[in-house]
């Protein structure tokens, strides 16, 4: 017993240090993702058929397809085909997938939140003289905003756990050092810590998000 | 010279026709009241009024201005919408929801469209919103959200909010209906005063007292027609169209 706990002592330096790299991904490709999102959502219900037709398209596309084989396209396949978009960083082409892929689906929750306000908001607005996208800014969006929070986090969350996958291009994730250290040391008992480690982050953001979500409600 | 004329205005949705030329003109200062049984066009009417709903065909002048001249949906009225936008703004509208920004308060829900249509300073649309809403019997509720509210509270905010653009004329529809009979009256009473104090106003409404009191004429709509229209003693003591009968018998 006494064995195994220092044995896993001994990889925690390791093993946080690849959870910096879990991070840094779930974090900016998030982000990265959220603001490319509010214009995905936009442009998919703007009035412009043709922008529709593209937003809606790329999402489905994104969403439609397993994000792994878009990490696998990114990677492997797009050199291939241009090879000026070899993209040599590894992590810069697990943030772009993730990036991609998150936006896609940040849009669409974007897209409902937004759809999800009472039609009779934008015909107040209207009526008062606000053009369209005076009333989405200043009447629609805030209202929205506060329906996307929690599936936004949610989100989130689930981006956190799937950065996992990363492991498969050979991106020192968490998950990735932990099947490092388990096959050079033949030892499956890092899976442990790693896992706890998983849960304590998410329960981290889990927590905060929850905090954030009550202080947002305030005027309902 | 009249305030809002409408010429053969029609509407349909897909193949249902809702609208069937409305012809109708409004003078400066006159209270007109609606009536008409539930799918009669009331709501369509007023919405194509100020472009809330986009009429099939027909003509729509405000101030004298031709705002649209339609023909199979299409506007044949060139405008910029510059000026287009500023004659709407000659309309304010009262909706039976109330339709009140949830995330504001009753003083931000009023100051909203003066500052960003208008470009009111913030100091001059807080003067203006806090004397409508004393106006209206709310100078005690300034920062209290919709939320928290009565239905009354909450219409009577409305009705401030669409008076802070300074219209010319105020369209109602049904801006009693959603209301629990005791706060029906304070609603009444403030829009009884904007009469008095010479507001063109459009008011689709069940409240037939109120029509009695206060309405210079009044209108049957039934099934997309104007089927007969009058001053209110006429059409509620001598309704010349066995459907009025019917309908106020069923509503008085
Ligand atoms: N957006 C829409 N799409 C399709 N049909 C509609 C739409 N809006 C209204 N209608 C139809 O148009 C007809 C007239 O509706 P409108 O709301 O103008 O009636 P109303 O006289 O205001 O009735 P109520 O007293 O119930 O409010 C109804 O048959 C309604 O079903
Ligand atoms: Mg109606």
């Amino acid at each position: 017993m006494m064995e195994s706990i220092n044995k896993i002592i001994g990889w925690m330096p390791a093993l946080i240090q690849s959870t910096g790299v879990t991070l840094a991904l779930s974090v900016t490709s998030v982000a990265a993702a959220l603001v490319f999102a509010v214009f995905l959502a936009l442009g998919k219900i703007s009035r412009n058929a043709v922008i529709s037709k593209i937003c809606g398209g790329y999402i489905f596309f994104f969403r439609g397809t397993p994000l792994l084989m878009q990490l696998f396209f990114i990677y492997y396949t797009m050199p291939q085909l241009v090879p000026a978009l070899n993209i040599q960083s590894r992590f810069f082409a697990a943030w772009l997938a993730f990036t991609l892929n998150v936006a896609a689906y940040l849009a669409e929750i974007i897209r409902a939140a937004i759809q999800s306000i009472d039609k009779g908001q934008m015909e107040a607005a209207r009526a008062l003289g606000l053009t369209r996208s005076q009333a989405m800014r200043l009447v629609i969006i805030p209202q929205a905003y506060r329906r996307m929070i929690p599936p936004i986090c949610n989100e989130f969350v689930m981006v956190l756990k799937d950065t996992s996958l990363v492991s498969i291009i050979a991106l020192t994730d968490l998950t990735y050092q932990t099947k490092i250290i388990a096959s050079n040391k033949a030892s499956a008992l890092v899976y442990i810590p790693a896992m706890l480690i998983y849960l304590v982050i998410t329960g981290v953001f889990t927590f905060i998000f929850n905090r954030l979500e009550k202080k947002l409600s305030i005027y309902e | 010279m009249s305030i809002i004329k409408t010429e053969n205005v029609c509407k349909s949705f897909g193949t249902v026709e809702v609208l069937k030329n409305i012809n109708l003109t409004v003078e400066p200062g006159e209270v007109v009241v609606i009536i008409g049984p539930s799918g009669a066009g009331k709501s369509t009417y007023l919405r194509s009024l100020n472009r809330l709903e986009k009429n099939t065909s027909g003509k729509i002048w405000i101030d004298d201005i031709l705002m649209e001249d339609r023909v199979n949906g299409k506007n044949l009225v060139k405008m910029n919408s510059k000026e287009r936008a500023e004659i709407l703004l000659e309309m304010g509208m009262v909706f039976q929801r109330f339709n009140l920004f949830p995330h504001k308060t009753a003083l931000q829900n009023v100051m909203l469209a003066p500052m960003n249509v208008k470009g009111v300073s913030e100091k001059d649309a807080r003067a203006k919103a806090t004397e409508l809403l004393e106006r209206v019997g709310l100078g005690d509720k300034l920062d209290s959200y919709p939320s928290k509210l009565s239905g009354g509270q909450q219409q009577r905010v409305a009705i401030a909010r669409a008076l802070a653009m300074d219209p010319k004329i105020m369209l109602f529809d049904e801006p009693t209906s959603a209301l629990d009979p005791e706060l029906v009256g304070d609603v009444l009473n403030v829009m009884k005063q904007l009469a008095e104090d010479g507001m063109t106003m459009l008011v689709v409404t069940h409240e037939m007292g109120f029509a009695r009191e206060v309405a210079d004429r009044v209108i049957f709509m039934y099934d997309g027609v104007i089927l007969e229209e009058g001053a209110p003693e006429e059409i509620f003591t001598n309704p010349k169209h066995e459907r009025t009968r019917q309908f106020l018998q069923s509503v008085l």
